[in-house]
């Protein structure tokens, strides 16, 4: 290990001799395909977003400088720009905790050791992995269309069938569901969490007479407090970028009902060709979501408790 | 361990020359321009990029010099894919092009003038009247050639209409439309609405034309329509919908998303379409559908014109623009490629190729001839092309005419709201 750690170093890179050099090559060869992925695919589109962001760039044309002028029309002149964001906001604060109660809901069930947890876990994961696909958009349309399932399945009932994606107040709805369906990465994550809890602590709370309620409420959650964090950064900031769902299912519409913030971000950069303004746009979204993540590391401290920590 | 090591190394740099010599294929095989392929470039549907190929082939087989490679995709990844290539200035040699993208593509200069190759004689126009051309011709400068003439045009289920002797004599106003509606929604019965009510902003362009105006000014630079024609418009929308002459709003946009046209459903039995999507059309129903002018308007002129469906344009970043025009007087005037084509792109401009295909096309093309024939006798001028920016107004109308569709805003306040977002949009 120690050699690693030293060629690894740059400090001490001056100092090191002929083989040292030819394992630092090695080290960089060996990460290459990350690195050039990293500088040319991250890093250089950052970068070029961040200066077209001060420019009015349309593809088409050479970029010309505008100075602040996007980053002030969208915060002061767009209302779009307002609703998405609105929408999103809505979106990301109901269908985040939602998916993370399913998620633990689940996972605490299937700790229990029963026979077929292995099977229903990967049951339950499947949704996470193929959610995001175009075919379950389509899938999804078919099921609330308005001669879809679900609206037989109210005829079958005598109910009458509802405009589930056409309709403003339900189609964001709708995407909420979808969206909280799939929980299989987060209930993964709290199922390793759950197994990481001494079983000892439960049983000693049993001895002391604690109902389940109560093991779940002065064990389990504490307990899980730095898994549930996790979960929720990783979800909060996952939330915000949903583009799929709402591109392919409803378009944004009706009537801006479901204009999430990248989808709005997608429109102005690649249908109108207003790249300049996208730019901003993504910049003023990546601020949005650095200080939400912020606020949550702030509050963290009141909520998350770490063994062998202070609290 | 040092030969582990060794092997590790080569092993990377093995991989990193892969990736790298991959890289590079890639983008030889995307084709940048310093080589002798002629990339064509257009959008369409399965259909067309079937017959296209084949059409292709046989301009290769009698042009052995000249090697083509298609690039083809749907209308939504198309435009996606030229702006890219734009900005990367790396756009294919000859690309299908849009009435409506046309000036962006111009203003940034982006295609070529192709007047030469037609004082040449490569590109021969000799059999092509000049207004099918009208469009493309911006101050003597031609920007593309015509892939094939429509007009917009009201498609009808003639079936439906003939059973319950219903009929659109020719002259029928906007105020008869709804009349015959009534009409045949009374006679059809329940779950049947009459009109297809989309394509708005097409319908509002004709309306604006009829009333003496235009959606945009002759400059380009601003609006062209009073507020009272836009107001009047959106009042025609409420009630079409308010009586149930047209399907809900909703209704509609499923069927619209999902492929399907309300008239093959059954839920109508009339739409605006461009005459050549009348093909289209009848592929998804078994009933007879036919085409008829649009509306007229009451005390108003005639509004409708003729356009190029789409055309092909040359790129500035080309280097072979001759095998571009010859490419292009191929499609133009072989009798052959014509054959193939089948006319599913629009009317073919040249008299020569239309008396050609005179009973070698199928019905519905026949009938989009005969529309074609009749626009020529009843049609007004073209506008100037749209600004660029265009597409982002008509995004901009078809938002608020939804919510005009839902009852949420009253035809006064979304011209007003139209008018502003327009307004801010061109500027």
């Amino acid at each position: 290990m120690k050699p690693t750690q030293s060629t690894l170093n740059p400090t001490l890179k001056m100092k090191s001799t002929k083989g040292s050099i030819r394992k630092d090559l090695v080290a960089y060869l060996i990460i290459s395909p990350w690195l050039i992925g990293f500088l040319g695919l991250v890093i250089g589109p950052m970068i070029a977003s961040l200066y077209f962001s001060f420019t009015n760039y349309d593809m088409l044309s050479p970029a010309s400088w505008v100075g602040l002028e996007n980053y002030k029309n969208v915060l002061v002149n767009d209302p779009r720009f307002v609703q998405s964001l609105k929408v999103t906001l809505i979106f990301v604060f109901v269908s985040t905790p939602l998916k993370l109660v399913f998620a633990l809901l689940l996972a605490m069930l299937f700790n229990t050791g029963r026979k077929g947890t292995g099977l229903f876990t990967t049951i339950y994961y499947i949704p996470s992995i193929i959610g995001g696909s175009v075919a379950i958009a389509v899938v999804w349309r078919q099921l609330f269309g308005r001669e879809g399932a679900i609206n037989s399945l109210f005829a079958s009932v005598g109910l009458d069938g509802l405009n589930w994606l056409g309709d403003p107040t339900y189609a964001l709805t709708i995407l909420i569901i979808l969206v909280v369906w799939q929980f299989g990465s987060p209930l993964i994550i709290f199922l390793a969490g759950l197994r990481q809890i001494p079983l000892e602590l439960y049983e000693a709370a049993s001895v002391d007479g604690a109902s389940s309620l109560t093991r779940f409420f002065r064990i389990t959650l504490p307990m899980l407090t730095p898994v549930i964090f996790f979960n929720l950064i990783m979800q909060t900031i996952g939330a915000f970028m949903t583009f799929t769902q709402a591109f392919l299912i409803t378009k944004g519409g009706p009537m801006d009902a479901t204009n999430f913030y990248a989808v709005y971000l997608y429109e102005t950069a690649f249908e109108y060709l207003r790249m300049g303004y996208a730019s901003a746009m993504a910049w003023i979204l990546l601020v949005i979501i650095g200080v939400i993540t912020l606020i949550l590391f702030a509050t963290s401290k009141y909520w998350v408790h770490y063994e062998g920590g202070n609290k | 361990m040092r030969k582990n090591r060794n092997g590790v190394l080569i092993a990377t740099v093995v991989l990193c020359t892969l990736m790298i010599g991959g890289c590079q294929t890639g983008s030889s095989g995307d084709g940048g321009n310093d080589d002798d392929v002629l990339r064509v470039a257009w959008w369409g549907g399965q259909e067309r990029h079937t017959m296209t190929l084949e059409m292709i082939q046989l301009f290769e087989k009698k042009h052995p010099d000249i090697t083509v490679e298609p690039e083809y995709t749907a209308w939504d990844n198309y435009w996606e894919r030229l702006t890219t290539q734009a900005a990367g200035s790396n756009l294919p040699d000859v690309v299908q092009m849009d009435n409506s993208k046309l000036n962006e593509y111009i203003s940034r200069s982006l295609i070529k003038d192709l007047s030469p190759f037609i004082d040449d004689g490569i590109i021969d126009l000799s059999n092509v009247d000049d207004a099918y051309q009208d469009i493309n011709t911006v101050d003597n400068a031609v920007y593309g050639i015509s892939l094939g003439s429509n007009a917009l045009g009201v498609v009808y289920n003639q079936e439906l209409f003939d059973e319950h002797g219903i009929e659109l004599e020719d002259g029928y106003t906007y105020e008869d439309l709804k009349e015959k509606m009534r009409e045949l929604g009374a006679a059809v019965g329940d779950g049947f609405y009459g009109y297809d009510l989309s394509s708005e902003f097409e319908l509002f362009t004709v309306f604006a034309r009829q009333s003496g105006e235009s959606v945009f000014n002759e400059a380009g630079d601003g609006l062209g329509y009073t507020d009272e024609t836009l107001i009047a418009f959106f009042q025609f929308v409420t009630e079409m919908l308010e009586e149930d002459l047209s399907p809900p709003h909703e209704i509609t946009m499923e069927y619209i998303e999902g492929g399907e046209s309300t008239i093959a459903g059954g839920l109508t039995g009339m739409g605006l379409i461009a005459s050549n999507q009348i093909i289209g059309q009848q592929a998804l129903t078994e009933e007879e559908l036919s085409l008829s002018p649009l509306p007229a308007l009451d005390g108003g002129v005639e509004g409708n014109w003729i356009r190029p469906s789409m055309s092909f344009s040359v790129t500035e970043h080309t280097n072979q623009e001759e095998n571009a025009a010859v490419f292009i007087d191929f499609v133009t005037n072989d009798p052959e490629a014509n054959e193939i084509l089948q006319g599913e792109r629009g009317v073919p401009i040249s008299s020569e190729i239309r008396t050609h295909l005179e009973g070698k096309v199928s019905e519905e093309v026949e009938k989009t001839f005969g529309y074609l024939e009749f626009m020529a006798e009843n049609s007004a001028p073209a506008d100037p092309l749209p600004p660029p920016g265009e597409s982002e107004v008509r995004g901009a109308f078809l938002r608020i005419i939804e919510s005009v569709k839902y009852g949420q805003t009253s035809p006064e306040d979304a011209t007003t709201q139209f008018r502003s977002e327009a307004e801010s949009i061109i500027n």
